[in-house]
């Protein structure tokens, strides 16, 4: 819409019967100038309206906007009465275009919203009202239909258009959005953690921990990894996250089927998450195993690290965190865990869940 | 005999870090960058085991696979990937890799998964030994219509074992087997696994929005 074809129009040097308008207006529309000759000559039959659009045109090629826009009114006029209208009726007619005219002129636009131009609005309804109180008796009757007719054709199309620009432009800028969304999350993540690990080159563990962060929001984002706490192993997955935050260490989740997180389940959760703490904190293995499975029965949730181990007889009764946040909270949950270590051959808890279904 | 190892992958880098971690314990014959390199580059020094990285810029890793494969019997391929997404882990194991393992292993596991599948074994990274569990479970399920032949209860252990991040050694101590029949187990599940009808598995990956 915004390159409407008369602002490309240039008088045609080479190829000219008068002054070139004809085969310049063929040239910015692509069609034979002959057929716009044709056009132009047959319009001159309609009370020299041809002839006077040809010099409206002209001038406004030449530069002279007003004097053009004066001309083609006088040629609407010209050709109007030559259709039979009353003077009154043409002119009528002429003060509606002209009205309509400068409203788009104004604000570029019929779109609501627009700034309107009030001397187009009273050009147009002096047009209007000039039609209805003095048009003769065999148009007021034909009138009001011919121009009801005559404008759904003119602003019809152009509104589906203009829906149609409209359905267009929310497309590229749905898609600018998303590109933009792409830009900011892998880009400004990625280049921020970069700059971090730059300046922490020196640490070693720091590094890791900023590397394991970054990949895992990729792999999250790039994967659609469930990374809420919906299902079992999105909460497993948040929860491995966390520690590894906290304790700078490496843990990986692999899973055998999925259920939704319901009460029970978000306790097995809770322990899984303690159980991965523990081997964080007192293992001293770099990377922890978490295997979940779950079917319509049973859920299983596997945590397990190849640290030093400990011997259970030998922790000190004050140290709470496997009686109270493993083994008790499977128990109220009617699960079972089960710890199986011994000093230097690592540690795995089991937690294990019948589901009543 | 150190096994005799072609690398494609389209990261020089990791591709010089790879070297470096196996450097000694195997023998590199080969790089390649992309689909179009490695396919003359592997017919060229037929060696032992590709370590193939799924993604490559001129296609999957599946078609080195496919174009190889039939031709050269003997040359094994083992899936290193960034991405554990069960889509392309199952997609590599079906085009016929003997193993996938994903580019965060460390250089002593790489080194393992390289020497046993040049052996003629399998390696399963935890993920997709979960992965295999539910795919087979999902077969349990639908009975009736499906092709997936059973897992043994032995075969299920093993391979739960491998999803817990147990080692082969370690397994084989904790079931009183011999690592040897562990390999077998894991083997047998990669033919089952190769055997069965793709429908079961797209259906499974689609059941769980994975495609």
């Amino acid at each position: 819409m915004s390159s409407m074809p008369i602002a490309s129009v240039r008088r045609s040097k080479d190829d000219r019967v008068l002054a070139g308008v004809c085969a310049g207006i063929a040239e910015a529309i692509g069609v034979d100038p002959t057929l716009v000759r044709l056009v132009f000559t047959l319009l001159a039959f309609a009370g020299g309206a041809g002839i006077v659009l040809y010099v409206a045109i002209w001038l406004y090629l030449n530069g002279k906007g007003w004097l053009a826009v004066v001309a083609v009114l006088a040629a609407a006029g010209l050709a109007l009465r030559a259709l039979g209208l009353s003077a009154q009726t043409a002119a009528a007619l002429v003060l509606i275009a002209c009205g309509l005219a400068l409203i788009w002129r104004r604000g570029r636009s019929l779109r609501p919203g627009t700034p309107l131009s009030v001397a187009g609005l009273a050009l147009a309804a002096g047009g209007v009202a000039l039609l209805f109180f003095r048009g003769n008796s065999s148009i007021s009757f034909l009138a009001p239909g011919a121009l009801a007719g005559a404008f759904l054709f003119v602003i019809g199309p152009w509104m589906w258009q203009l829906a149609l620009e409209r359905d267009a432009e929310r497309t590229a800028r749905i898609r600018n959005e998303e590109r933009a969304d792409v830009t900011a999350r892998v880009h400004d993540s990625v280049l921020q953690t970069l700059a971090l690990i730059q300046k922490h080159a020196g640490e070693q563990t720091r590094v890791a921990s900023l590397a394991r962060r970054q990949e895992r929001e990729l792999r999250s984002w790039l994967y659609d990894r469930p990374s809420s706490g919906e299902t079992l192993v999105g909460a497993l997955t948040t929860a491995a996250a966390d520690v590894e935050e906290l304790h700078g260490v490496r843990i990986e989740v692999a899973s055998g089927g999925d259920c939704a997180v319901d009460g029970e389940v978000s306790a097995v959760v809770l322990a899984a998450r303690e159980a991965m703490q523990n081997a964080a904190k007192f293992s001293g293995a770099g990377e922890i195993s978490v295997y979940a499975e779950a079917d319509n029965a049973h859920i299983g949730v596997f945590v397990r690290d190849r640290g030093k181990g400990f011997d259970r007889r030998a922790v000190p009764t004050d140290r709470r965190g496997l009686a109270d946040s493993i083994e008790a909270r499977m128990a109220r949950a009617g699960g079972t865990a089960r710890i199986v270590t011994a000093p230097g051959d690592g540690t795995e808890v089991e937690l294990s869940l019948a589901r009543k279904l | 005999m150190k096994p005799r190892v072609v690398l494609v992958d389209d990261h020089a880098l990791l591709r010089a870090g790879v070297r470096g971690e196996l450097g000694t314990r195997v023998d590199i014959v080969g790089e390649a960058g992309s689909l179009a390199d490695a396919i003359p580059l592997i017919k060229a020094t037929d060696p032992d085991v590709v370590l193939l990285d799924v993604h490559l810029p001129d296609g999957g890793g599946e078609g080195v696979i496919a174009a190889i494969g039939p031709e050269r019997p003997g040359v094994k391929f083992l899936a290193l990937s960034v991405s554990d997404a069960a889509e392309d882990v199952i997609a590599a194991i079906r085009a016929g890799a003997r193993g996938y393992v994903t580019k965060t292993i460390s250089a002593d596991d790489l080194a393992d998964a390289v020497l046993r599948v040049a052996e003629g074994d399998a390696v399963f990274s935890p993920r997709l030994a979960g992965f295999v569990l539910d795919a087979f479970r999902a077969g349990e399920r639908t009975h009736s219509d499906t092709d997936l032949d059973e897992l043994t209860a032995r075969e299920r252990e093993v391979l739960q074992l491998i999803a817990r991040g147990y080692r082969y050694k370690e397994i084989a101590a904790r079931l009183h087997l011999s690592v040897k029949t562990i390999e077998s187990h894991v083997t047998n599940v990669l033919r089952k696994l190769q055997l069965t009808n793709r429908h079961e598995l797209t259906r499974w990956a689609a059941e769980r929005r994975l495609i």
